[in-house]
């Protein structure tokens, strides 16, 4: 199921941690940047199924915490740095491109 | 004295050697050869004794390599910059080779630690990882630097406090192996703070009251309000910026932050137990990684539970400190009055597997 065409979303991105442990969040509504097919890009993220993190050894790494939401449903997904690839980082980088 | 560093194809020559004049040196290396791990580095000193003879000593050596990512998230990058080769002139490469050679010297002159491992593990790091990348970690297996963005951070190796943190966290996988989340995690955060700091303490010999006791100094740029990302003489007032707000350490247990972020606010909450060493250390001057970073040290090697709390940690060493100086000596009372402080009672606490 796909949810292409609904009207609005809200994305936003927040990233903890990192050697300085500063907390930085970017924010964009579909309307915001129409241009960008936003439901294309959060439905190719494999919400329900996040991979573990690489390697649970590791230290100061970013965390990110990825919430999209269009009224009726919210979905939201926490990631380490070396899992933001792929459709995580396409939507990510999109919304930090396109922050308000 | 000639000090140097041997690395291993030089310890190899060395061994070869067939004249009577270098017999105690080639004897050292070959022993060194046959002792050692494939990639081991050595160093060898040199020195006359009282009647002129040739005294060949052979202590432990870093055996450093160092990759450039340029600018991409490929790890590990081309290697740039191998043990014993010359200064690359590429500003955060050598920093790194320098860094890591002085993380190494001071686990190994002060501590007796042969590296990260304890049995001479190469030193890998990766510099200009990313673009404009603003962080700098360890990967479980290898430290990574980024450029920083130009507008809040530089380079992250400009700060040997930063080299130090992330080569610490190694020492802290091989040794106490804390969780990365919660209490363990700011206990693993605030020992590599403990030790980045006492690496940059030891490396310009300073004492307790000549260190600025500030980790990250001089990574921001000019445009930023603060001085470096923590203090740990003061938490809380590393910084204070329109843009990035309020440096957000607590530094007594009562200002504890519980969040979902930041693995449960590993970075945050790392100033409580960063002020206790630095109240122990003051206490007992001198220079922090002789008493102080002694007993952080001893704690490491007690059998701590990967979920450790502050209080288990905290009388951890408490009880390092008895060991090694007396349950009555000024050691103990300080490391007991600097948790003290910071609202961790050392009581009692039956997780500590000691």
């Amino acid at each position: 199921m796909t949810d292409s065409g609904s009207d609005s979303y809200t994305i936003s991105v927040v990233r903890s941690g990192g050697f300085a442990g500063l907390r930085r969040e970017w924010r964009v509504t579909s309307t915001d940047a129409p241009d960008v097919d936003w439901a294309a890009l959060i439905d190719a993220c494999p919400w329900n199924d996040v991979a573990k993190p690489r390697d649970s050894r590791a230290a100061d790494r970013f965390v990110w915490r990825v919430e999209a939401s269009d009224g009726s449903r919210k979905r939201t997904a926490k990631l380490d740095d070396g899992q933001l690839a792929g459709p995580w980082k396409a939507l990510v980088d999109q919304v930090r491109s396109r922050k308000t | 004295m000639v000090h140097g560093i041997v690395p291993p194809y030089l310890l190899a020559r060395i061994a070869e050697l067939d004249d009577e004049r270098f017999a105690t040196a080639a004897q050292a290396a070959r022993r060194a050869l046959r002792y050692d791990e494939p990639r081991r580095a050595a160093r060898l000193n040199f020195s006359l004794d009282a009647s002129n003879n040739l005294v060949v000593e052979l202590t432990d050596g870093p055996n450093r390599t160092i990759a450039d990512a340029h600018n991409d998230e490929t790890l590990p990058g081309a290697v740039v910059r191998e043990e014993g080769d010359d200064p690359t002139g590429d500003v955060a490469a050598d920093e790194a080779y320098d860094g890591l050679g002085a993380t190494f010297a001071l686990f190994s002159e002060v501590y007796g630690r042969n590296s990260i491992d304890g049995a001479g593990l190469p030193l890998d790091a990766t510099v200009h990882y990313g673009v404009e990348y603003d962080n700098a970690f360890w990967d479980g297996q290898r430290m990574v630097f980024g450029d920083g963005d130009g507008e809040i951070f530089g380079r992250f190796t400009a700060s040997l406090t930063v080299i130090g943190h992330e080569l610490t966290h190694g020492v802290t996988q091989y040794t106490a192996a804390l969780e990365y989340q919660g209490q363990s995690g700011a206990l693993n955060e605030s020992v590599s703070d403990v030790f980045g700091s006492l690496v940059e303490q030891y490396a310009l010999g300073q004492s307790t009251t000549e260190a600025s006791w500030l980790i990250g100094a001089g990574l921001f740029t000019a445009e930023v309000e603060g001085a470096a990302l923590r203090s740990m003489r003061a938490p809380g007032t590393a910084y204070d910026d329109d843009v990035l707000g309020k440096d957000p350490q607590p530094d007594h247990l009562s200002g504890y932050v519980d969040t979902d972020d930041d693995n449960g606010g590993v970075h945050i909450n790392s100033g409580i137990p960063n002020r206790a060493f630095f109240l122990a250390a003051d206490a007992l001057g001198g220079n922090a990684w002789e008493r102080a970073g002694q007993i952080w040290y001893d704690a490491l090697a007690l059998e701590l539970a990967p979920d450790t709390t502050f209080a288990q940690f905290a009388l951890a060493t408490v009880r390092a400190a008895g060991t090694r100086y007396g349950e009555s000596s000024a050691e103990a009372d300080a490391v007991r009055a600097g948790w003290s402080t910071v609202g961790v009672e050392t009581g009692d606490d039956d997780g500590l597997r000691v």
